[in-house]
């Protein structure tokens, strides 16, 4: 139970929320998605994935960019080294959970 | 967070993964309609003569017609369903690999009619490795029975060349036909499947 308590203490409670968990897993399947791509993909609104992208960008997990196709404005999303990293380590303790959770049930 | 709640998160993160990247709007119902239409042209053949170059073409320009609309089709009525765009990064990633494969089926069946005689009773075994190049080109984003008979299409595609015409007509029954039938009740038993466990489309 200790074990399972530390890894709980482990958990990145910015990737735990729902709503960043599912930005951070879209990108982490492709290289960069467009506000509107990542927007649509997660049927999310605009200020509901704004604020979600923020948190994630001042925890450095995700890098935002903004430039201009033709005359409009566009912003490109993708996860940086640190968030794909961060990602990876709440999937290893999502996963160690699982198993803690099988092996007491087996017990 | 107990070990149903992480077990939910991980299998919510693995259907984010796989719908960014994989194309999922092709319909057991299209599998099964191109599989159907493909069987009814080879056996149209009981009837009609492979022999005359315009009935040849008219039944398989018509099969191929009629599975692209029924693909069409089910595909926007499944985007419906689901919400979800029909021309998806996905959508234009699977055009993509696949238009090569679609040029050179084309080429190349204008090139053996052009050519007369008898000579385009060889294209069935070379649409049939069109079609497995084609199907293998979209590995990356297909759903994983699309893979399997991309490889099935290329190895009977060889054989039909090797058999010669004589088996042309018979073996664009098994491969369009029963191939695609055989498809489409593998992703009609996986959108069962999928139906039973579907996790919420919004997350927000």
């Amino acid at each position: 139970m200790n074990t399972l308590k530390r890894v709980l203490a482990d958990l990145d409670t910015v990737l735990h929320e729902r709503g960043r968990l599912a930005i951070v897993a879209v990108l982490a399947a492709v290289e960069s998605l467009t506000f509107t791509e990542l927007r649509d993909e997660l049927a999310m609104t605009d200020g509901n994935l704004s604020v979600h992208l923020q948190k994630l960008e001042e925890k450095g997990y995700v890098s935002i960019t903004k430039h201009f196709v033709g005359r409009r404005p566009q912003t490109t999303c993708r996860l940086t080294p640190q968030g794909r990293r961060a990602f990876t380590r709440y999937l290893d303790l999502l996963q160690a959970i699982v198993h803690q959770g099988r092996a007491k049930a087996g017990a | 967070m107990d070990p149903l709640q992480a077990n939910r998160n991980l299998e919510l993160i693995r259907t984010l993964m796989e719908r960014t990247t994989q194309y999922q709007l092709l319909t057991a119902r299209a599998g099964l309609a191109a599989g159907c239409m493909a069987g009814l042209g080879a056996l149209s053949f009981l009837v009609l003569d492979p022999r005359n170059p315009w009935q040849f073409g008219a039944v398989w320009g018509v099969v191929f017609a009629g599975s692209l609309t029924a693909t069409l089709i089910g595909t926007v009525l499944r985007g419906r369903e689901r919400g979800e765009r029909v021309w998806s990064r996905p959508a234009r990633a699977v055009l993509r690999a696949l238009t090569p494969s679609l040029f050179a089926a084309l080429a190349m069946t204008i090139f053996f009619f052009a050519r007369g005689g008898e000579e385009y009773l060889w294209l069935p075994g070379i649409w049939m490795l069109c079609y497995g190049q084609g199907a293998l080109a979209t590995a990356a984003y297909a759903p994983r029975p699309i893979r399997s008979l991309g490889v099935a299409a290329l190895l009977l595609g060889g054989l039909t060349l090797w058999l010669g015409p004589a088996w042309s007509v018979l073996m664009m029954g098994l491969v369009f036909g029963l191939g695609h039938i055989g498809l489409g009740v593998v992703l009609l038993v996986a959108e069962r499947r999928e139906g039973a466990v579907r996790l919420h489309r919004s997350v927000a």
